[in-house]
């Protein structure tokens, strides 16, 4: 529990302006180091740069000294019940020891497992789990060995899922929650997978709204636990919705970021945009977007505090 | 929940977990997997819909990532070509480590032993080098040890080498894999002249080292290529040069200038400083850890 302790006393506080970031990805390297835009944070997907030097890694360090570096993992595979991959996580120590990050994160996913063959793979992507013991017995071992590792807490993402095991016998925010009380590591909570979630629920035939339905899961997450949001486009293809991160924030996300940003009581925010990536101006855009709800939030939360 | 309960379940989700790894993998039937996901009707046309769009995250991937290290490759082999071989390769020698870039190793062999492509000999050799220059663009960044030259002129010449900077390989290729990967990437030479000395049956020595932050490649002599195959391998200096004269006194090489090697190899970051292969105590002045 020492780790939650650690990670609720630093939170900012409610007088400080919310940290506003963007996830930076390799078509904006140059423009960011070019114009310098005012940014809280930025976030980079720790893979990127776990090699031991070189170009990528460079550059990190170059922006590390104009900007707090939020580590956002999509391998570390938490929910694997083969366990971490040990190169895995002595590759993401180094990283966490060199840039110094404001914050590690990775997902409430598998990705590593052996095939029928015996062989073992990893599959690159952020796969579900269901929600039970089990899970969360895999979980908490893996957040523990990471966070034993880096000696500090990591924050665990939810997931969009587009196909779900059976065994579930408690709901993503309990598990999540349970989680975080028995790990203490922080959530991460992207608003748009929350969406993305509620739009297939209703494509399998919910007949609940999809924004309601995602204020329902917000409330049901102790708002201690949160350390980070994150916002993103999706797509809808028809017949299933992904999380592409390929467009703008929709107006729907931007309103349950909006109820998120209350409930929580203003949490450090992000932008990811990760396909199709537009020139840096519209990020930014989006991020001043997230940042101007944040602060509207927080100076209402004055007011009624005044 | 007991323990024991907990552990059944346990084993049950790693079974879960294989059996979509599978799917996402080898394809074929799910009929297995699909018993172990939630729904009927309108939830397991999605969960199928589901199962779709991963698979084609993974070849969208799985095309960006060999993309990304075999550039050259790529477009020899042209969209038409490389796109189902990433797809293929993807299933057949999938990813095992979390970062995506690692995936990708085994490429230059499984392109030798393609009976498809057995009419391009060369690709195996093109991928080998494309290879090394990806793996040398996350190498160890070099700092150059200028003090420890002078090892060159004190040290023990049995026990005294070069150190190389981290990523540095060669590649003895019957085809003239140099000038294609830099045809390719540069345009120096042309297509048309590396296609000449394709077929004119030309081989070629490539070295493919660090160049500061910059992973480069180029032609190598006979010579130099021996010396820095046996400096890589731990002999010292002195071995290493005799192993590339010999080769020079068979007549199959060009004159090895070694100052001048020497100094160029400085220059561009191939060589980082000199040490000693077994340090002792009485001389530490020049002692360096990094071994090639």
């Amino acid at each position: 529990m020492l780790f939650a302790v650690l990670s609720m006393t630093t939170r900012v506080s409610a007088a400080t302006p919310i940290a506003t970031g963007i996830g930076w990805r390799h078509p904006h390297y140059g423009a960011l180091l070019e114009s310098l835009p005012d940014l809280d944070f930025i976030e980079v997907h720790s893979e990127n740069f776990f090699g031991a030097g070189g170009a990528s890694l460079a550059v990190l360090q170059q922006a590390r000294a104009h900007y707090a570096v939020s580590l956002h993992g999509v391998g570390l595979a938490l929910g694997s019940a083969s366990g971490i991959d040990p190169w895995h996580l002595d590759q993401l120590a180094r990283l966490v020891e060199r840039i110094e990050p404001v914050r590690v994160s990775d997902h409430a996913c598998f990705a590593r497992g052996a095939l029928t063959s015996g062989r073992d793979v990893h599959a690159a992507d952020l796969l579900p789990i269901p929600f039970n013991a089990a899970a969360l017995s895999v979980m908490c071992a893996n957040v523990q060995r990471v966070q034993d590792c880096l000696k500090r807490p990591l924050l665990v993402e939810n997931l969009s899922a587009y196909v779900s095991f059976n065994g579930s016998d408690r709901t993503e925010t309990t598990f999540l929650t349970e989680l975080a009380a028995r790990s203490g590591c922080s959530l991460l909570v992207d608003v748009n997978n929350i969406y993305v979630n509620a739009l297939n629920e209703r494509l399998a035939g919910s007949t609940a709204d999809a924004a309601l339905s995602c204020i329902q899961w917000l409330d049901q997450i102790p708002a201690h636990l949160v350390g980070e949001l994150h916002v993103a486009g999706h797509v809808n293809c028809g017949d299933v919705v992904i999380d592409d991160h390929g467009s703008r924030v929709s107006g729907e996300v931007w309103q349950i970021y909006r109820h998120a940003q209350r409930r929580f009581g203003g949490v450090p925010a992000l932008v990811e945009w990760d396909t199709d990536i537009p020139p840096l101006a519209v990020l930014l855009g989006e991020a001043t977007k997230a940042r101007a709800i944040s602060n509207a939030n927080e100076n209402i939360s004055e007011a009624v505090r005044a | 929940m007991s323990t024991h309960a907990i552990a059944a379940e346990v084993a049950d989700l790693l079974h879960d977990q294989s059996l979509l790894l599978q799917s996402l993998f080898a394809g074929g039937d799910s009929a297995h997997l699909l018993a172990r996901l939630q729904g009927n009707g309108k939830r397991a046309a999605l969960a199928n819909r589901g199962l779709e769009a991963y698979r084609a995250n993974a070849g969208a991937l799985a095309e960006r990532a060999l993309g990304a290290a075999y550039p050259v490759l790529a477009q020899l082999m042209g969209d038409e070509s490389f796109a189902p071989l990433a797809r293929y390769f993807w299933q057949h020698a999938p990813p095992q480590r979390g970062d995506v870039a690692q995936w990708g190793a085994a490429l230059p062999d499984f392109l030798d032993a393609a009976p498809q492509l057995a009419s391009e000999p060369f690709l195996g050799d093109v991928a080998r080098v494309e290879w090394a220059l990806h793996a040398a663009a996350t190498a160890q960044d070099a700092t150059l040890d200028a003090a420890s030259f002078a090892l060159l002129a004190s040290g023990d010449p049995e026990q005294t080498t070069l150190s190389l900077s981290d990523g540095t390989t060669t590649l003895d290729s019957a085809y003239p894999v140099v000038s294609i990967v830099h045809a390719h990437l540069h345009g120096e030479p042309t297509l048309a002249q590396a296609a000449a000395l394709l077929g004119d049956g030309i081989g070629e020595h490539a070295l493919v080292w660090r160049r500061g932050l910059k992973p480069d490649v180029r032609l190598a002599t006979a010579a130099e290529h021996a010396l820095v195959r046996a400096l890589q391998a731990g002999l010292s200096l002195d071995a290493a040069l005799t192993t590339a004269c010999a080769l020079e006194s068979d007549g199959n090489a060009t004159a090895f200038d070694f100052n001048s090697w020497l100094a160029q190899a400085v220059q561009t970051g191939l060589v980082t400083g000199a040490h000693l292969l077994h340090p002792t105590h009485n001389t530490p002045q020049h002692r360096q850890e990094d071994t090639p």
